[in-house]
């Protein structure tokens, strides 16, 4: 995760002259690293490089799925995908469930980790536990569970609010087109938070007591220590937790699946459901075009996270020179 | 996305079948014995059978471990499918050289069962297949179940079916002032009693939203009986969908919306879930289709004495009123894997029996093949209701497949078009949509254009085939258009 | 004297009254569970009517026998701990063979290695299926327990990779000098002293893959089309849902089955993952 830049050199590769021979002697020198490696190369190159090779292949076909090949139509997907206003709609959703997921996952993370990191708190693995217990179960459970606890109806908390007399009428959480992306954020963030809670909690443990205690007999009060010490101290966190989330908000596939499929009307069609939907869902399926889809919306995602590595690395080379 | 699957229930079969189908293994047996020489008795053979049909399986299986016991060595494997990744199974199956012998393929859309077996996936019924009577004679179609001249597969179930039968509680429909035994015959009536039945949590009626094409089936059922053609309009080929029985039928159900008597969960339910909350008693009224009996039957048997149905309701009484239903599809197909389709096929003659469609119309799913069946069949009498309903309101419609089987090439090279009626629906209900009218226009324009491209691209490999094959001149309001009409 | 004192009994306060939010929050994720254990002792009807009320008539503990044996969830809870165990061991292994060489040393291919694992990483997985049915099927492992776990162990598990790598990278070189001058052979110096130094991590990676071996979903689900009695919890339970349409009691009780190990093994795991993170990020 955190890959420094310069890493030990060590056995190989100590002085580098380009002449062949001089290569392969630096290989046979460091023959048990690629053994080493090797196991990790082979997996990887069949289960993730190779569906990514082969998916753009299928992406340049006309393809149903049920022939054993399609019709190679060149970039006649793209070009397809690009005027499709149901894709920009799932993509659309997607950037909204990111815009709005992540810092909510992210900061309520953080804040839960500066409680729940007191070590005079009591019950501290017990509400740790219960605070990872969505995490752990599968995304289509929570999908079922989460579709009666909003029910507008017979769930509890509708009935709550019905009972107390604050509403009049039920709110239709997962129903109503406006409110159903909503929803689905804020039941992704329930399911998720605990994996970021840990993280958050992790690297406050990367944090100095020290620190504390040097701030504390100057002066500093638990509001400054917090904006002094340990602020600055997770910036860097704060980088690689938004990221790791950014990530996994792009794949919420089956808890959209079981929750509202998608609807209604599209309202909560992320990409993935998009795809799911060419590929699968639909009477003929459109392998090409769903190859196509999830290729471009792969290729925006890369594309961000370069971006934001460039920003960073530029961030990181202006506090270098300004030392 | 799912469809509708009942679950099993362990009624058992009469005694008639067991004998009948015991005679009819006798037969098959005899006629394998001929066609595959005398080694067969000794091959050890398993038929793999898929099918999503659950509330069958009891009838299924007591035929398979008949026709077991009859031919020693074959054994038949049923793997009961979900319909939400049957397709995408088969499609892997058939991929990876692991297809079932048997299996169904969920849907009956046509342009699937073309695509399909222009991509290979099926073997035709082996030539010891008789078709002899009547209801089989006129279901095996060019381009439906017969591909080539060759049969491939059967309908199991009648045409004359619908899926907006009107389902109710009795004490909802009293509660309402209306005749629990009768219900509401028409669109105000309906509308009237599901408002007298909505008090605090209880409902006048439950629509499963989120399952999209069975919200499109119930708006074509409701924008026929107003009078609206079909899927399209059998008089000029054109698709009717922006047309006033479709607004008509669509702001009908919207209008429970604003009556407040629709079950505001709705819009998260699909059949079952739907069924299941109308069965608790959260709503008096549920459309659905015959099955419905068979199903509450299995699963809320505890209201099963409560139950009332009747046949569609009506925009306003005293005018006929119809809907109209392809012919029936294939359910069962032979896979081009199999190693045996003679043995296949014997199997798939003990469903075109008499003894089956009496087992199948007592399972109270969909209708079987022959509907005089249901008349000496032991059945639910809403069940009986429902289905004599049928034969007053369903009739046949064309099929421009059967006109010129070329069309099977335009389905095969049509790529869906979404949103769809239900789609429409759904996004109606949940504010998404706020002029229903140009929206279902918008589809009908869509998929109009789709059609035409289909056409073209078929037309420029040299093949017969142009709109007209859309257009039935001599097609009659209430008649069904059979096979003698097309020679017309 | 007097404001420190005051202080304190504020701070205690203060603590008071972030625990009783804390509980209340955590009420708030526990009660769809409390929700679903009582919906696997209740009735199907009785599921809609009861609304907040969680207590069941009378519990109907036949759900659970209904959803172990009849549904096949033993055989489920059977396939999915020898999926999610093969994984882990495998996963643990090549992570960290290649995290330690990544970490350590310099070699020709190495960037483009590290580049290959970042870009990856982002790159959302799952739809990329049929190829991998494809390369399986070419294996003969489609329908078959070890095509699961390879296919688990070879996607996307960037993140323990680059886990060890920057573990190991971290180790003072010293500690190995000193093993290679005792003779200690590359092989002998990574089993004996470097992997056990490696715990923290080890720990960590462990119980992540645990996480997404247990739920994973899409490939168990397509790779066991053809042979139900592979499938594992995450699969059954979504294929009862699908044939069982209405039994939600059986539903909510092979749900809590299928959780119970999970959550017992977080509850005593928890400490081991903060810490593991923790070391394992710290540089």
């Amino acid at each position: 995760m955190a890959m420094g830049q310069g890493a030990a050199p060590a056995s190989a590769g100590a002085r580098k002259d380009g002449s062949a021979e001089e290569i392969a002697r630096q290989v046979w020198q460091s023959r048990w690293l690629y053994v080493f490696l090797l196991p990790t190369v082979i997996l990887y190159s069949a289960y993730t490089i190779w569906p990514i090779v082969a998916s753009i292949r299928y992406s340049l076909l006309d393809w149903n799925g049920f022939d054993s090949d399609g019709v190679f139509i060149g970039l006649a997907n793209y070009s397809e995908l690009a005027s499709d206003p149901q894709f920009w709609n799932a993509f659309g959703n997607t950037l909204m469930f990111l815009v709005l997921a992540v810092p909510l996952r992210v900061g309520l993370a953080l804040v839960l980790a500066v409680a729940l990191n007191d070590p005079r708190l009591p019950f501290v693995r017990v509400m740790r536990t219960a605070l990872f217990l969505p995490v752990v179960t599968t995304g289509a459970i929570v999908g079922v569970v989460m579709r009666f606890v909003l029910d507008p109806t017979g769930g509890p908390i509708n009935v709550a609010l019905l009972d107390s007399g604050l509403l009049e009428r039920p709110v239709n959480f997962l129903g109503q087109a406006s409110l159903a992306l909503y929803s689905a954020v804020a039941i992704w963030v329930w399911k998720w938070l605990g994996v970021t809670l840990i993280y958050w909690l992790a690297a406050l443990q990367t944090i100095p007591k020290d620190l504390y205690e040097a701030a504390s007999i100057d002066g500093a009060g638990h509001v400054e220590q917090f904006r002094y010490v340990t602020v600055p101290l997770l910036v860097p966190f704060l980088i690689i937790i938004t990221l790791l989330t950014a990530v996994e908000a792009t794949n919420v596939f089956d808890l959209l699946l079981t929750l509202t499929g998608g609807g209604p009307f599209y309202a909560t069609e992320v990409i993935d459901i998009f795809v799911y939907r060419q590929a699968f869902a639909a009477n003929i399926p459109r392998l090409g075009y769903a190859s196509a889809a999830a290729l471009f919306f792969g290729a925006c995602i890369v594309l961000l996270a370069a971006l934001q590595m460039a920003v960073r690395w530029q961030l990181r080379r202006r506090a270098g020179e300004a030392r | 996305m799912t469809e509708d699957l009942k679950p099993v229930s362990p009624a058992a079969l009469g005694p008639d079948l067991t004998r009948r189908a015991f005679l009819y293994g006798t037969v098959a047996a005899g006629a394998v014995g001929a066609a595959g020489g005398p080694a067969f008795a000794q091959a050890a053979k398993t038929i793999e059978w898929w099918d999503q049909f659950a509330p069958l399986v009891p009838l299924h299986q007591k035929i398979w471990e008949e026709f077991s016991a009859k031919n020693p060595g074959v054994k038949i494997a049923y793997t009961q499918m979900n319909p939400a990744d049957m397709m995408q199974a088969l499609q892997l199956a058939f991929r990876s050289k692991r297809a079932p012998d048997i299996h169904s393929i969920l849907t009956s859309d046509l342009s699937v069962t073309n695509q399909l077996s222009k991509a290979g996936w099926f073997s035709p019924l082996d030539a010891s297949f008789n078709a002899d009577t009547p209801f089989l004679k006129e279901a095996l179609l060019e381009g439906m179940t017969v591909f080539n001249g060759k049969a491939y597969s059967f309908p199991i179930f009648s045409f004359r079916q619908h899926e907006t039968s009107l389902w109710w509680t009795k004490p909802f429909m009293e509660q309402a002032g209306i005749d629990p035994a009768a219900g509401p015959k028409t669109w105000d009536e309906m509308r009237k009693a599901a408002q007298a039945m909505t008090k605090g949590r209880t409902y006048g009626l439950i629509l499963p939203l989120q399952f999209t094409n069975r919200m499109a089936n119930h708006v074509l059922d409701l924008a026929q009986v107003a009078g609206a053609p079909g899927r399209f309009d059998w008089r000029t080929g054109a698709y009717p969908f922006g047309s006033e029985p479709f607004v008509q039928a669509v702001e009908f159900l919207l209008s429970f919306q604003r009556d407040g008597s629709l079950h505001p969960a709705s819009s998260s339910l699909d059949a079952r879930q739907g069924r299941a909350r109308w069965a608790a008693g959260e709503a008096g009224m549920f459309f659905d289709g015959p099955w419905n009996s068979g199903v509450v039957k299995g699963s809320f048997a505890q209201v099963l004495d409560t139950l009332g149905a009747a046949s569609i309701p009506l925009p306003s009484s005293g005018q006929p009123a119809f809907t109209y239903h392809t012919p029936p599809s294939g359910e069962f197909w032979i896979s081009s894997q199999c190693e045996d389709p003679a043995i296949a096929t014997k199997i798939l003659q003990l469903f075109t029996t008499d003894a089956y469609y009496v087992g199948l119309a007592e399972r109270m799913d969909q209708p079987p093949l022959d509907l005089s069946a249901v008349d000496r069949a032991n059945v639910h009498p809403t069940y009986k209701t429902v289905v004599e309903g049928f034969k007053k309101v369903v009739r046949l419609a064309p099929e421009p497949l059967i006109k010129n089987p070329n069309v099977a090439q335009v389905y095969a090279e049509m790529k869906p078009v979404t949103p769809g009626v239900g789609e429409i629906v759904q996004g109606a209900m949940g504010g998404a949509v706020s002029n229903v009218k140009a929206t279902l226009q918008q589809y009908a324009d869509k998929l109009t254009a789709e059609r035409d491209r289909a056409i073209k691209v078929v037309k420029d490999k040299g093949v017969q085939v142009s709109l007209d094959d859309w257009v039935f001149p001599n097609w009659k309001q209430g008649e069904d258009y059979t096979a003698s009409h097309y020679k017309t | 004297m007097m404001a420190s004192e005051r202080k304190t009994i504020r701070l205690r306060w203060g603590t008071l009254l972030i625990a009783a939010l804390l509980a209340l929050l955590c009420l708030l994720w526990v009660y769809p569970f409390l929700w679903l254990l009582s919906a696997s002792l209740k009735e199907p009807l009785e599921i809609f009517s009861k609304g907040l009320n969680l207590i069941p008539d009378k519990a109907q503990w036949e759900n659970y026998a209904r959803a172990w044996s009849t549904a096949g969830f033993a055989q489920y809870m059977l396939n999915t701990i020898l999926v999610t165990a093969g994984t882990v061991l495998l996963v643990v292994l090549h992570c960290a063979l290649s995290g330690y060489v990544l970490g350590r040393y310099d070699f020709y291919g190495r960037r483009l290695i590290i580049g290959i694992l970042g870009a990856t990483f982002v790159i959302p997985a799952g739809m990329t299926i049929i190829p991998i049915v494809d390369l399986t099927q070419d294996l003969g492992l489609l329908s078959s327990r070890w095509g699961i776990i390879l296919a688990l162990a070879g996607s996307g598990q960037a993140a323990g990779i680059l886990l060890y790598a920057g573990y190991f990278q971290r180790i003072p070189k010293e500690l190995e000098e000193a093993a290679v001058i005792d003779g200690a052979s590359f092989f002998t110096v990574f089993f004996k002293i470097m992997l056990p130094l490696a715990g923290p991590v080890t720990a960590t990676v462990s119980v992540l893959t645990f996480l997404f071996a247990w739920n994973s979903f899409l490939i168990p689900l397509v790779f066991t089309f053809g042979s139900p009695e592979l499938r594992t919890l995450a699969v059954g339970m979504l294929a009862f849902v699908g044939t069982n349409e209405t039994d939600w009691p059986g539903m909510a009780a092979a749900a809590t089955l299928s959780l119970l190990p999970v959550v017992i093994l977080f509850f005593f795991a928890q400490r081991y993952l903060v810490e593991g993170f923790a070391g394992a990020v710290k540089s």
